[in-house]
């Protein structure tokens, strides 16, 4: 019987790992290292969101209050730096633009974000955040090389600067980067972001890497507001396992001491 | 007025006396726990059982606790997760719990009916509790599919969107019952609110039901073991098997390592992987329906991919080779079977009708069918299995072999569920397809061939 | 089974078998109990009030300048009517004549805050504004008010105002106290509230008790 498991076992490891090897997306991400347990850079995310994101963009899920609580931000500052002098900080994150007019400008509406990380997954977002360049064709003058001909402008050009794309390498390729292939020869000023070289042509307020780092941050805030309970979640389990070992420890005992009447 | 006690079951107190007369509880803890005689050398795969109604405990529970905040309401239901995620509190909690709990009970099901299929537990006299267990794992199906829908993702729409679909292959009368069963022209919040009706009353009231005739019958012929053999084949002088121990006390702790165990991995998932890396949780369920946009990959749950891989692999090549096959098996069986002549004839004849049909039929109407026959199986299998004995223990090498295949298939057939077809993967699904139905089909003949090895007197391995 | 280890005629070990069989259970059934209750908490506490419902019960403010003398609104405060009422001097005076008929004159057995404590039920600041949850301490119905002094079928030939319940017929008097001899037995409660300028924040009080 133990022998037939196995066999059966292996065999459907084998085939499972050596017929698709290959799949997933398709996308050449970068990875973002983020630190969920790091509130000062959840905070900066926090701070980016909310002056960059929120004028288009809603958070319509989740509420100022939580979010001051969950990442140590007093309270003052929440209503000085974060929300508009007329909400209450027990209210969702909405934003101050209609969607009629916001439609009328883009040509869709922006979408909520609140859960924009657990339907794209962190590494997309960052990516995504990093991948906007100047294109004159497109009707906002900007593109995004993960993701075409987006309706959506660069919002933190002032940031970032302007960057505009060189070319692109094979998306296998690029993916492989991080694991153990060096990535292809840049210039100075270029970089490589998922499968596309860009080259910075008007520096930004921050420098590539302080835009990166930035760019960490707010990924891993839109990571937390995709799921605020993941912060307490994880301590909970840990007693939670620890309790069980306990009593399933208990159990056996139990067991064993009943079952030496049975021979 | 007297009360006469119908039963010689000892009260425990005069209490419990009182109580005993006008219900019969001592009777009924007697008979179903205390001296419920099990055999003693149940294994690893037992726990399930005792696993199974754990989790439907916890399935209502949280569910009646989910219901307090949901809205079954197109326009509020995705909102109303989100508020049960950040605003209720332990919310998250409850809900991780609902949604781990119906992977839980799936893949205790999926382990539950393959010890019964190891073991010989569908086999006489056991066919009732099999044929009910069968129709749990339908209710349950139903009920998941369900329950699915209600947190009105763009994966829950679209999921019920093509399952729905399915019966339109229904001749004549299919758009009209698609139309009824959605309430409108598309799955809408009709169909949102009475899919929640289901969900939360309808099929818990059944489930609980069968599971209470699932333990009835299976109460009244008594419990199989990993031998296969009868326990009352060997009792002492008062008529009590010497292989057998009362359920309480000795397994009610046993199974309690068990319930330790799997609320290890039950709330090891909730607490560090609620989603599972997408298998638990979709990640396309994290943006609200949209009726204009289909995600890019739409698969349904872990727990249904084999029966939609089966659904996929119903193309024309499949058919043709069906086609192909039906005669072959008519010719092959006018040759070889030994009966009169007009047999023979009518053998061929089958087989080329069975061709015509295959030839002149749709594989989408075909995908329906072999995903209801693959269903269908599972309750044919106490008469499809015709092996002297019931236990793998003791069973021939052909249905060893012939097991292991269809595992191995029925893994690949869930694998390739989960990941959208290529040509390469339609085939493999196509070829695991035909496998699956072989295993159904081909049972009555390796299961009585090939030497079995001769059974026990009494129970073995008892490893405690 | 049990017997079989009886056979041995071991019967002092028998005796510890079972000791320690009881000990075991009864650990095992009192950390199992411990666990059930901890994992009850998370279900209790998720009937209690949610974000949402705590957001909508965050502090009102009301622009109080425009109730005149005489005059009473009713504002929504966590779903229930709170009522301001500014009190005119012969309302003010009533207050103090029929304390003997009063059941609890001195709000010794109501909810308020402790700047609330007093024959006017108001705020030292400005006596003549009373705030007060509008919710009958008998059944939780909401009394009407019945401003006007003077003989009234409901208060009574000498009333000097209140506020009457249609349901059971509690009296209350325009401090909301409450009569003797009626359903309700307490006053009705007065909430946390302050002045800000024209504006008043009920539900807020920043920690003041006097």
């Amino acid at each position: 019987m133990k022998r037939f498991i196995l066999v059966v076992f292996g065999f459907v490891m084998t085939v499972s790992t050596s017929v698709f090897a290959a799949g997933g997306s398709n996308d050449a991400l970068d990875t973002v290292h983020m630190n969920m347990s790091d509130k000062a850079s959840l905070q900066r995310g926090a701070k980016l969101f909310v002056n960059y994101c929120l004028s288009c963009h809603s958070a319509e899920y989740s509420r100022y209050a939580r979010v001051a609580e969950d990442l140590d931000i007093p309270l003052w500052q929440l209503k000085e730096n974060l929300m508009f002098t007329t909400e209450k900080e027990g209210d969702l994150m909405k934003t101050t633009m209609p969607a009629e007019d916001a439609k009328e400008w883009f040509g869709v509406a922006p979408p909520d974000l609140t859960l924009v990380s657990r339907v794209r997954k962190p590494n997309w977002v960052y990516t995504y955040l990093r991948a906007f360049y100047q294109d004159e064709s497109s009707p906002s003058g900007w593109n995004n090389s993960l993701f075409e001909n987006v309706a959506m402008p660069h919002a933190m050009f002032e940031l970032q600067g302007v960057q505009r794309l060189v070319g692109k390498i094979d998306k296998v390729e690029a993916g492989a980067i991080d694991a153990h292939a060096a990535g292809p020869e840049l210039a100075e000023n270029q970089k490589l972001v998922g499968d596309a070289i860009f080259e910075l042509v008007h520096p930004g307020k921050m420098s590539p890497v302080e835009f990166d780092q930035a760019m960490t941050d707010l990924t891993s805030f839109l990571a937390y507001l995709a799921e605020p309970a993941q912060l307490q979640r994880k301590t909970i389990g840990v007693y939670t396992l620890l309790f069980l070992i306990l009593l399933t420890m208990l159990c056996y005992l139990l067991k064993k001491e009943y079952w030496r009447d049975v021979h | 007025m007297a009360i006469h006690r119908h039963d010689d079951h000892k009260s425990a107190n005069g209490f419990m006396e009182w109580v005993d007369r006008r219900m019969p509880v001592t009777k009924v803890w007697n008979e179903h726990l205390a001296e419920y005689i099990a055999p003693k050398n149940f294994n690893f795969w037992y726990y399930f059982g005792s696993l199974a109604i754990l989790v439907l405990v916890i399935q209502l529970v949280t569910g009646i606790f989910l219901t307090m905040h949901y809205k079954p309401d197109a326009a509020l239901a995705f909102a109303s997760v989100e508020y049960i995620m950040r605003d209720v509190p332990f919310g998250w909690l409850v809900r991780y719990m609902h949604s781990t709990g119906a992977s839980a009970f799936f893949v205790i099901i999926y382990m539950h009916m393959f010890r019964g299929i190891i073991y010989g537990s569908h086999r006489e006299p056991r066919e009732l509790v099999w044929l009910i267990g069968c129709v749990i794992f339908v209710a349950l199906m139903a009920e998941a599919f369900m329950g699915y829908l209600l947190p009105w993702g763009n994966m829950s729409y679209w999921g019920a969107q093509v399952i729905i679909s399915l019966f339109d292959v229904i001749p004549y009368f299919g758009p009209m019952l698609t139309e009824w069963i959605r309430g409108d022209f598309v799955v809408s919040d009709a169909t949102l609110n009475r899919f929640f009706a289901f969900h939360v009353i309808l099929l818990p009231l059944i489930l609980v039901a069968l599971v209470f005739l699932h333990l009835v019958a299976l109460h009244q012929v008594g419990s199989n073991n990993p031998d296969g053999i009868d326990i009352y084949d060997n009792v002492d002088e008062h008529g009590k098997p010497l292989d057998g121990i009362p359920f309480h006390p000795y397994y009610t702790v046993k199974d309690l390592i068990g319930v330790g165990v799997f609320l290890m991995i039950y709330f090891g998932v909730i607490f560090f992987a609620p989603d599972l890396g997408g298998i638990f949780l979709e990640k396309d369920n994290f943006a609200p329906a949209n009726s204009l946009q289909t995600p890019p990959d739409i698969v349904p749950l872990w727990y249904f991919t084999p029966f939609y891989s089966i659904l996929r692999a119903s193309t024309d090549t499949l058919l043709a080779f069906l086609g192909v096959a039906s005669i072959a098996v008519g010719v092959l069986a006018a040759i070889f079977v030994k009966v009169k002549a007009p047999w023979r004839v009518a053998f061929v004849v089958t087989g080329l009708v069975a061709y015509w049909v295959f030839d002149n039929t749709t594989g989408k109407a075909w995908g329906v069918i072999l995903m209801g026959l693959a269903i269908v199986c599972f309750f044919l299998l106490p008469w499809l299995d015709r092996s002297p004995v019931k236990s793998i223990r003791y069973r021939s090498l052909p249905f060893k072999i012939a097991l292991a295949i269809f595992v191995v298939a029925f893994f690949i057939l869930g694998y390739l569920g989960m990941n959208s077809p290529t040509p390469v993967k339609t085939l493999l699904a196509q070829v695991c397809t035909v496998i699956y139905f072989l295993f159904f089909f081909l049972m009555p003949w390796f299961t009585s061939i090939g030497k079995t090895k001769p059974l026990p007197e009494r129970l073995t391995s008892a490893e405690h | 089974m049990a017997e079989m280890n009886m056979a041995d005629g071991h019967e002092v070990d028998e005796v510890e078998n079972q000791k320690r069989r009881r000990f075991l259970t009864g650990v095992t059934a009192g950390v199992g109990a411990v666990g059930v209750a901890v994992g009850v908490t998370p279900f209790v506490l998720s009937m209690s009030p949610s974000e949402r419902a705590k957001n909508a019960g965050a502090p009102v403010q009301y622009d109080f300048s425009k109730v005149r003398a005489g005059q009473m609104v009713k504002v929504e405060w966590r779903g229930k009517p709170v009522v301001l009422l500014n009190r005119t001097p012969e309302m003010m005076a009533g207050l103090g004549k029929i304390s003997a008929s009063l059941a609890d004159p001195d709000s010794e057995q109501s909810l308020q805050p402790g700047y609330a404590q007093n024959p006017e039920r108001a705020d030292a600041s400005r006596p003549e504004f009373l705030v007060m949850e509008s919710v009958c301490t008998h059944l939780g119905c909401s009394p009407v008010e019945k401003l006007a002094i003077g003989p009234d079928p409901q208060m009574g030939d000498d009333s000097q105002g209140g506020f009457f319940c249609p349901c059971h017929g509690s009296k209350f008097d325009l401090a909301g106290r409450v009569y003797k001899d009626v359903p309700a037995t307490t006053n009705m409660p007065v909430p946390p509230f302050k002045f800000e300028g024209n504006i008043i924040v009920i539900g807020e009080d920043d920690g003041r008790t006097a």
